[in-house]
């Protein structure tokens, strides 16, 4: 029995492109993601277990997936604003600011590092004012912002912003100024608007970019290392661990912690795909 | 409710898209708005919408005499449909239809049961009963409009308002639907003006019919009235075929040319292709000698094209296949042509 029922189609080509398809991912993504799986098969499951679960891993998987949702979720926020405000709106400089949003794309993510701790450290020019330590501070016990938590979550909002506006943008573009009108003619006021009829028609999209914004966020590395300030326990990203274990040689444990986060990653990126399934559910024809 | 708008003046930048335009439709009759594209039908049907306003200081529309100039859309009490349904794609088709009722606020909402009552009611006037769960794409053209319909209605409007509702539509279903939307209106008695393109459409279905063309009014009347006795040369092109003759005192000796206004406000005659007669060469009657071109006989009518021997002019006459067959003519043989009086609506006054 052949693999795939034949089906005649229109466009031909599908054995081919899907064999190409499938040859280009195994060597592109397969391939090296299974030498991690390789690399860690050559530990027992005792070794496997301690080596994932040890404290300092187990904080350093709880910062890594709070600040990166926290920073998505804070992008979907924001990048729907601005992906609003450069479709709506016309204003001097929008060309400008629309370049602009690319920016952290093109941006080696440790200038970025660098220039935000630059910021935000106690002498910078925000940290001064805000830092427990700075100059000027303006709240009583101040805030710090580089070297914690709050700095991991900065870096990271700063790299995923991208993400969100370009995927919600052309659909924002695409949705047609009657639903507005309609919605507005049968008595809708213009919050409900907003949510009823423009938001429901964004949410894929703004799914979209949340799951890719959090998938950067997690392997996200170049950046933090400056902001965070690399304490064990406290404000060490996992990819930082990795390269720490490779460093000490220790490459099983390396692979094993790159493997937890890869299964997981996948899983919560799965999960929100089949979110955003179903909530185009109306697509179907 | 009737609607009055009157000297409604709208520019769009250097664009002029309505010159004072004066519009009334009477309470429960369907009016057309007819013209070709640009002449600012559709902008006349957002400004009674709200969903466009007239130029500051302008003109004024009043719903039964009450102004609603100034108020927005939502506070009018009009249903509108628009030209591609604006249908909300992530709701099924009940949901669609319940969105107006489910909008209001608290105090005026009605209950649960009471939105799926009414919402099944519509459903079932529209005739689109057990596709409440059916999402958008899952309908076909002609089902979208019902349910656009259908939601518009569900607000109780008080004025219905469909811009250009049958425009996306394949023949067939545009002429289906175009008679159910006449049937629909005989039961509900809404007020209801429609924006159309098509002059059959207009013709075929509107209790009056408003002729606009380069923003403004040309003509209004009934069906009859502006077919029969169009106002303007641009109400005799636009409406049907029309033969535009020059040599005035040559077709006078011929026929009456100042039945239902033949004679257009630029001089020359405007005769429709059933007004001209055809008679033998050679017959003693007087008559504009032309030589046959063509015959298409493929249809109800037969429809000959004429060269007119004097002026090289080519004047079009549709007349019985029967009369033709008595006639005997071929391509290239010699008839005379004739202005024929229009008996039935002669003593016709608008």
């Amino acid at each position: 029995m052949p693999l795939l029922r034949k089906e005649r189609s229109a466009l031909p080509g599908l054995n081919l492109s899907l064999g190409f398809t499938l040859f280009y991912l195994g060597l592109i993504v397969l391939v090296p993601l299974s030498a991690a799986f390789l690399k860690t098969s050559g530990m027992t499951w005792n070794d496997f277990i301690s080596a994932v679960t040890s404290q300092r891993v187990l904080a350093s998987y709880r910062i890594t997936f709070l600040a990166s949702f926290a920073a998505a979720s804070v992008n979907c926020v924001f990048g729907l604003l601005t992906a609003w405000v450069l479709v709506r709106y016309t204003f001097p400089g929008r060309r400008l600011v629309d370049a602009l949003v690319d920016l952290p794309f093109a941006l080696p993510t440790a200038v970025a590092g660098i220039a935000l701790t630059a910021i935000y450290a106690k002498n910078g020019w925000v940290g001064q004012f805000v830092d427990p330590d700075g100059a000027h501070r303006l709240l009583p016990h101040g805030i710090k912002i580089a070297f914690s938590e709050i700095g991991i979550f900065v870096a990271l909002t700063f790299i995923g912003l991208p993400f969100v506006v370009r995927t919600v943008q052309p659909v924002l573009e695409e949705l047609e100024p009657e639903l507005e009108e309609a919605s507005a003619s049968l008595g809708a006021n213009r919050w409900q608007t907003i949510t009823r009829v423009i938001l429901p028609q964004l949410f894929p999209a703004l799914l979209t970019g949340f799951a890719l914004s959090f998938a950067r966020a997690l392997g996200e590395y170049g950046s933090v290392v400056f902001i965070s300030g690399n304490m064990p326990m406290k404000t060490e990203i996992t990819p930082l661990l990795i390269i720490t274990q490779l460093e000490q040689y220790q490459y099983a444990h390396a692979t094993a912690i790159a493997v937890v986060m890869l299964i997981a990653s996948f899983t919560l990126l799965l999960l929100i795909n089949l979110l955003q399934k179903w909530s185009r559910r109306y697509h179907r024809v | 409710m009737s609607i009055h708008a009157s000297g409604i003046v709208k520019t769009f930048g250097q664009y002029t898209a309505l010159a004072g335009v004066d519009f009334h439709a009477p309470s429960g009759k369907l009016v057309a708005l007819l013209g070709p594209s640009g002449s600012g039908k559709t902008t006349l049907l957002r400004i009674l919408a709200g969903l466009e306003f007239a130029d500051p200081g302008s003109g004024r529309v009043l719903f039964n005499n009450e102004d609603v100039t100034s108020v927005p859309a939502g506070k009018r009490g009009v249903g509108f449909v628009f030209q591609h349904y604006a249908l909300f794609r992530h709701m099924t088709v009940f949901d669609n239809v319940a969105f107006g009722l489910r909008v209001r606020s608290r105090r005026e909402r009605p209950s649960d049961a009471k939105i799926t009552e009414r919402v099944r009611e519509l459903l079932r006037l529209v005739q689109l009963d057990g596709l409440e769960k059916r999402f958008p794409t899952q309908l076909s053209g002609g089902q979208r409009q019902r349910v656009a319909l259908a939601r518009a209605l569900a607000v109780e409007p008080k004025v219905l308002l469909l811009d250009e509702p049958f425009g996306a539509l394949d023949a067939k279903v545009r002429k289906d639907l175009r008679r159910w939307l006449r049937k629909f209106h005989d039961e509900i008695h809404i007020t209801t003006v429609f924006v159309t393109h098509d002059q059959e459409e207009a013709l075929e279905i509107a209790d009056e019919v408003v002729i606009m063309n380069q923003a403004k009014v040309e003509q209004v009347g009934t069906p009859q009235d502006v077919y029969d006795r169009p106002a303007t040369p641009f109400v005799h092109r636009f409406l049907g075929n029309v033969n535009i003759l020059r040599d005035t005192s040559a077709w006078g000796r011929t026929g009456p040319i100042h039945d239902n206004g033949r004679l257009g406000s630029d001089g020359l005659i405007y005769v429709r292709p059933h007004d001209i007669e055809v008679v033998p060469h050679g017959s003693d009657s007087q008559g504009i000698p032309a030589v046959l071109r063509y015959i298409h006989a493929a249809g109800p009518q037969a429809q000959l094209t004429f060269e007119v021997i004097a002026t090289g002019e080519h004047v079009e006459a549709h007349i019985t296949r029967s009369g033709l067959a008595e006639l005997n003519l071929k391509p290239n043989d010699l008839a005379l042509l004739k202005l024929r009086p229009s008996h039935s609506f002669q003593d016709y006054t608008i």
